[in-house]
C-alpha cells in the first residue's frame, strides 16, 4: 500500500522502475521468439544456405559457391528428369489418397458421430490403423501384396507382382497410406461435427427436409472448415511422402516421390547441395498447394466467418 | 476464422520446412566441414600414414566401433584383448544400429566432428574408397606392407583405393549359391546350365529389388562374362564397353521370362528369397552364408540342401561378390598405437579362428579355413573359401552409393519388363559417367 503511494506520487520513477507495457510483452515474447529461431528459422535458414553451395563428395572439406547466383542446384535439380517424374508421382498420389481418405474419413466420422451403443468402442477401434508405426504399416502391406503367396493373390487367384509393376506398386502405395491415415481425417471431421448445434437439425427436420437435404445443406457448409483444415494437412502430410515407398518399393516401379529423391541425394550420396535444394523445392511446391486450398475454399469460409 | 486458418497452415508449413530442413542438418554440417583449404588434386594425397613402430609400446585406452553385436564376436575379441594386454592396455567396445546404413551415418556424424570416439571401426567393404577420400582413415600401407600375403587377395582388394591400403580385412562374406538336393544333384559347371536346370525343376531365387543386394547379384554375372565397371585409375566408366553388359542382363531377363527366376524376384531381397527357397520349391538361391544356419532350421529343406561357390559364366569366369567389414583406423584417434594393437589382435589367427568356429564369421586368412575346429564348425568351409577367393570387390570409388543406384535402378526396371537390356545398360553407363563427375 505504502509503494503504492510512492509510485503514484512519482510517476517517472516508477517507468524507470519497472517495465512500461510495451517493454513487458517484449521481454514476455522474447523466450519463445528465440526458440522459434533455434528450432525453425536456423534449420531453414541453414537449408537454404546449403542449397546454395556445393560441397565435394571426393575431396575432404572443399565446397564452393554454386555457380551463378548460387542457384546452380536448382538448374540442376529443375533439369533432371527423376526430378519431374517424382513430382508427378507425389502429386497423383497425394490426389488420389487425400481424396480417398476425405470420403473414406467423413463416412467414418459420420458413422461415429452417431448416437448408439458401443460408440466408444468404435471410436477406439477405428483409430487403431493411425496408431500403427507406418514402417510397421508398410511391411503389414508388404506381406499381404506379396507375390505369389501373399493374402490378395490368394483371393484373387493370379500372380500379378504387385510391388513389381506399374501402376500396382503406386496402387499399394495409396492403399496402404489411405488404411492408415483415413482415421485421422475422421478424427478432424468428428470434431467439426460435434460442434455443430444440434437445434439446427431440429428446425430442419420441422421444416420437412430429408436426410440427404440436411447433409447437404447444413452438415456439409458447417464442415467445410474442419474438412479444409484436415485437407491442408492431409495434403502437406502427402506431399512429403517417403516412409511407405521407402519400406514398399525404394522408389521401383514409378514410385520414387520428392522426399525420396531429396534423402537419396543428401543422406545416401551426401551431394549437400543439391539433396537441400530438393528440399527446398518439395517445400515451395507444398507452399503453392496450399496457397491454392485456401484461395479457393478460403471464400467459402470467410463468407460463413461474417455470417 | 480465416486469420485463424492462415496462422495454422503458416504453423504446418513451418513444420514441413523444418523436418526438411533438420535432415538437411543431421549430416550436413561437416559437408564443407573439413576447413576448405584443402586443394582439388589427388583423391588421398596429404592423408595421415601410420607409423607401424607406434603399436610397440602402446598404452591406455582404445575403442573398437561396429554394428550391433549380435553373435557376441566383438564381446569376445575385446575379453581377449584386455586379457591379454590389460590392465596398462584396455579396449572399449561402442555398438552402433544394427542396420548397415545407420553404422555408416554413425561413423561419419562422429568424423565430421573430428571425434576421437573410435579409434577402430569396422568398416563395410564398400566405404573404404569414400572414408579414405574424405581423409578419415589412417593410410595403413607400411603395416599392411609385409603382412599382406596372410590375408586372402579379394578382401584386401576391398581396402585398396588409390595405391594405397586403408585398413585390414576382419571378416568376409561372398555369394553363395545353394541348391536343393532333391532338385539337383550338384551345381553345374556354368551359370547357364544353372538357370535351364532351374527352368525344368522349379526355379531359381536371388535378390532383384531394386537396393544394393541386386547391384551384387548383378555383378557376379557381369564380371563373369568379363565386365568391368570403371577404368582402372576409377574415373571412366567401362560398363557399356564390350558386350558383357548386355550379355549378363539379357540372360538375367531371359530367366524371368522363361520362368527359371519367378517374376516376383524383383521385388526379393535377401529375407524374401530365403523364405521362398524355404519353401522347398526351387532348385537353387544365390545368398550369402548366413543362409546356410536358417536353412538348417528350415523344416522343408533341413535335410535336403547343400551350398557351393557360383560356377562360370559361359565364355567367360567364376565371379562372386565380396562382402564383410575392414578395420580402419580413425585419423582423429588419440591412441593411434592401441588402435594397432587391437588391429592386429582382430588378424590374429587365434581370434579368427574364434570367430569362425564360435560365430560363424568367415575369416580372412586362408589358413583358418584348414582349422579342424572350423571345418567341424562351418561344414561348408571349403565352399566358403573357394567362393571368397574367386569373389570381386565391388567398384571402389568416393560416388560408390550413386554407382550402385545407376547399376541396380536399371537393371531392376528391365528384369521388371519396362525397359529392354540394350537400353538398360546404356542409360547404367551414362548414370555412372555422371556419378563420377560429381563434385
Amino acid at each position: 500500500m505504502a509503494e503504492a503511494t510512492v509510485q503514484s506520487g512519482a510517476p517517472q520513477k516508477r517507468r524507470s522502475r519497472g517495465l512500461s507495457e510495451k517493454g513487458l510483452a517484449f521481454w514476455m515474447v522474447t523466450p519463445s521468439m528465440v526458440l522459434i529461431a533455434l528450432v525453425a528459422a536456423y534449420p531453414i535458414i541453414y537449408a537454404i544456405w546449403l542449397s546454395l553451395h556445393e560441397y565435394s563428395v571426393r575431396t575432404a572439406g572443399l565446397s564452393r559457391w554454386a555457380g551463378p547466383f548460387g542457384l546452380r542446384n536448382y538448374t540442376t535439380a529443375l533439369g533432371n528428369s527423376e526430378f519431374w517424374d517424382a513430382m508427378f508421382t507425389t502429386l497423383i498420389f497425394t490426389a488420389s489418397s487425400v481424396f480417398l481418405e476425405l470420403v473414406i474419413g467423413l463416412a467414418m466420422a459420420l458413422a461415429m458421430h452417431a448416437a448408439f451403443k458401443g460408440q466408444g468402442l468404435l471410436r477406439t477401434v477405428v483409430l487403431v490403423p493411425w496408431a500403427i508405426l507406418t514402417v510397421v504399416t508398410a511391411i503389414m502391406w508388404r506381406t499381404i501384396f506379396e507375390s505369389p503367396q501373399g493374402f490378395v493373390n490368394q483371393i484373387v487367384g493370379g500372380d500379378t507382382v504387385w510391388l513389381g509393376s506399374e501402376p500396382q506398386a503406386l496402387i499399394v502405395i495409396i492403399i496402404a497410406d489411405v488404411w492408415k491415415t483415413a482415421p485421422f481425417m475422421a478424427l478432424l471431421i468428428l470434431a467439426g461435427l460435434q460442434v455443430i448445434p444440434g437445434d439446427i437439425y431440429e428446425a430442419a427436420k420441422v421444416d420437412g427436409a430429408t436426410a440427404w437435404q440436411r447433409f447437404r445443406k447444413i452438415t456439409l457448409p458447417l464442415l467445410t472448415p474442419a474438412i479444409l483444415v484436415a485437407l491442408i494437412f492431409r495434403t502437406l502430410d502427402a506431399l512429403r511422402i517417403f516412409d511407405l515407398p521407402y519400406v514398399l518399393t525404394k522408389g521401383a516401379n514409378g514410385t520414387t516421390t520428392l522426399s525420396l529423391v531429396a534423402q537419396q541425394t543428401f543422406a545416401e550420396n551426401r551431394i549437400y547441395g543439391l539433396g537441400a535444394a530438393y528440399s527446398i523445392l518439395t517445400f515451395i511446391t507444398v507452399m503453392i498447394v496450399s496457397f491454392t486450398y485456401i484461395w479457393t475454399v478460403g471464400g467459402n469460409i470467410r463468407g460463413l466467418a461474417e455470417d | 476464422m480465416t486469420k485463424r486458418l492462415i496462422l495454422m497452415l503458416c504453423a504446418a508449413l513451418l513444420c514441413g520446412v523444418f523436418v526438411a530442413a533438420c535432415g538437411g542438418d543431421d549430416s550436413g554440417g561437416g559437408g564443407g566441414g573439413g576447413g576448405g583449404g584443402s586443394s582439388e588434386s589427388g583423391a588421398t594425397e596429404g592423408a595421415k600414414v601410420i607409423d607401424p613402430s607406434l603399436a610397440e609400446n602402446a598404452k591406455g585406452e582404445v575403442t573398437y566401433c561396429q554394428g550391433k553385436d549380435t553373435s557376441g564376436n566383438a564381446h569376445y575379441m575385446i575379453e581377449q584383448f584386455n586379457k591379454k594386454y590389460g590392465p596398462d592396455l584396455k579396449a572399449k567396445l561402442v555398438e552402433f544400429p544394427a542396420s548397415a546404413d545407420e553404422q555408416r551415418n554413425q561413423f561419419i556424424q562422429r568424423q565430421q566432428a573430428k571425434s576421437g570416439d573410435c579409434d577402430v571401426f569396422s568398416s563395410d567393404v564398400i566405404w573404404t574408397a569414400e572414408f579414405a577420400s574424405q581423409k578419415w582413415l589412417y593410410d595403413m600401407t607400411p603395416y599392411m606392407k609385409d603382412k599382406k600375403d596372410q590375408y586372402i587377395e579379394a578382401p584386401v582388394e576391398t581396402v585398396t583405393y588409390d595405391g594405397k591400403i586403408w585398413g585390414v580385412p576382419e571378416s568376409s562374406d561372398a555369394g553363395l549359391l545353394y541348391y536343393n538336393t532333391d532338385k539337383v544333384k550338384s551345381i553345374p559347371s556354368t551359370w547357364q546350365e544353372v538357370y535351364s536346370q532351374a527352368e525344368k525343376k522349379g526355379g531359381i531365387v536371388y535378390q532383384g529389388a531394386a537396393y544394393e543386394g541386386l547391384t551384387c547379384d548383378f555383378l557376379e554375372l557381369f564380371f563373369g562374362a568379363g565386365g568391368e565397371v570403371l577404368s582402372k585409375d576409377g574415373t571412366k566408366s567401362t560398363f557399356a564397353d564390350g558386350d558383357a553388359g548386355v550379355k549378363a542382363l539379357s540372360f538375367m531377363v531371359d530367366g524371368v521370362k522363361n520362368g527359371a527366376a519367378p517374376k516376383a524376384v524383383t521385388t526379393y531381397m535377401e529375407p524374401e528369397s530365403l523364405t521362398a527357397f524355404q519353401t522347398g520349391k526351387y532348385a537353387y538361391m544365390r545368398n550369402w552364408p548366413y543362409a546356410y544356419a536358417l536353412n538348417k532350421k528350415a523344416a522343408k529343406v533341413k535335410g535336403n540342401f547343400d551350398v557351393g561357390p557360383q560356377p562360370t559364366f559361359e565364355g567367360g569366369e567364376k565371379a562372386g561378390i565380396l562382402g564383410g567389414h575392414n578395420s580402419v583406423i580413425s585419423v582423429y584417434s588419440k591412441n593411434p598405437g592401441g588402435a594397432l594393437k587391437l588391429i592386429e589382435h582382430i588378424g590374429s589367427p587365434e581370434i579368427q579362428k574364434a570367430y569362425a568356429a564360435q560365430f560363424s564369421l568367415s575369416p580372412v586368412r586362408a589358413d583358418v579355413y584348414d582349422d579342424p575346429d572350423v571345418q567341424k564348425a562351418i561344414p561348408f568351409a571349403n565352399a566358403l573359401r573357394d567362393g571368397i577367393t574367386q569373389a570381386r570387390a565391388r567398384p571402389v570409388s568416393p560416388v560408390y552409393p550413386q554407382i550402385s543406384q545407376a547399376i541396380y535402378k536399371n537393371v531392376n526396371a528391365a528384369l521388371s519388363g519396362q525397359t529392354s537390356p540394350e537400353d538398360a545398360i546404356k542409360q547404367a553407363n551414362a548414370d555412372i559417367e555422371k556419378a563420377l563427375q560429381t563434385f
